[in-house]
């Protein structure tokens, strides 16, 4: 095992307890894990964090579950809505260039971090995510 | 939708996006673009931080959580967009 397979071990372990904690796929930390990290390409990356996300989501999945945390009529109507959109915006990716889709990416993960520091921010400082409002 | 249940529900409706977008990156392209000796590694960290993140969901502050979470991401976005 070498520092780059440790590097990807490491990433891995944080974007599954962000994913099982806060509930973004994986992806976001998936992906620089391995293009900043352990120097795979950017299209490659997206594809491998994809396949990465799924036993992730998995485990996530049937913890939930098992915590009481997961409205499941919700979780039917995301989970359906968002295929529609996960087979278009594949397969418009996969015939970008990498630069281009590192760029968007880049400005994404610009917005997540916009949008969760602003949630952040109006959330009181004792608030805990396990509390019901 | 309380904060809890909001984050559970979106990793469990990622669970089939990612299966059906798949295919797409392995089939659709000359080389397929997913190494799975990379997701080998990815995996064994992941699924081991899924577990306990989503079993101390309720014991963590939110607001310190997605504030961490900010920072991380903004680092990463800018890098990303400047230096793609």
């Amino acid at each position: 095992m070498s520092w780059r397979d440790l590097i990807l071990v490491a990433g891995g372990f944080g974007a599954g307890f962000l994913s099982g904690t806060i509930g973004i796929g994986g992806g976001a930390l998936f992906v620089p894990t391995m293009t900043v990290g352990a120097g795979v390409p950017q299209a490659v990356a997206q594809g491998t964090s994809l396949l990465a996300i799924v036993p992730t989501a998995l485990v996530s999945t049937i913890t939930h579950i098992r915590e009481g945390n997961v409205l499941r009529q919700a979780s039917v109507w995301m989970g359906g809505g968002g295929l529609f959109g996960a087979v278009l915006g594949a397969l418009i990716a996969v015939e970008v260039p990498g630069s281009i889709l590192a760029r968007i990416w880049g400005g994404f993960l610009l917005f997540t971090a916009y949008r969760l520091a602003a949630q952040a921010l109006s959330t009181p400082k004792s608030k805990s995510a396990g509390q019901a409002p | 939708m309380p904060q809890r249940n909001a984050n559970a529900n979106s990793i469990v409706a990622i669970l089939p996006i990612a299966v059906a977008a798949l295919p797409i990156y392995y089939f659709r392209t000359r080389t397929p673009q997913i190494d799975f000796r990379v997701a080998l590694f990815l995996v064994a960290g992941s699924v081991v931080g899924a577990y306990l993140g989503a079993r101390l969901l309720k014991r963590i502050p939110d607001r310190e959580l997605k504030l961490a979470v900010v920072v991380v991401l903004g680092v990463i976005g800018v890098k990303e967009l400047l230096f793609p």
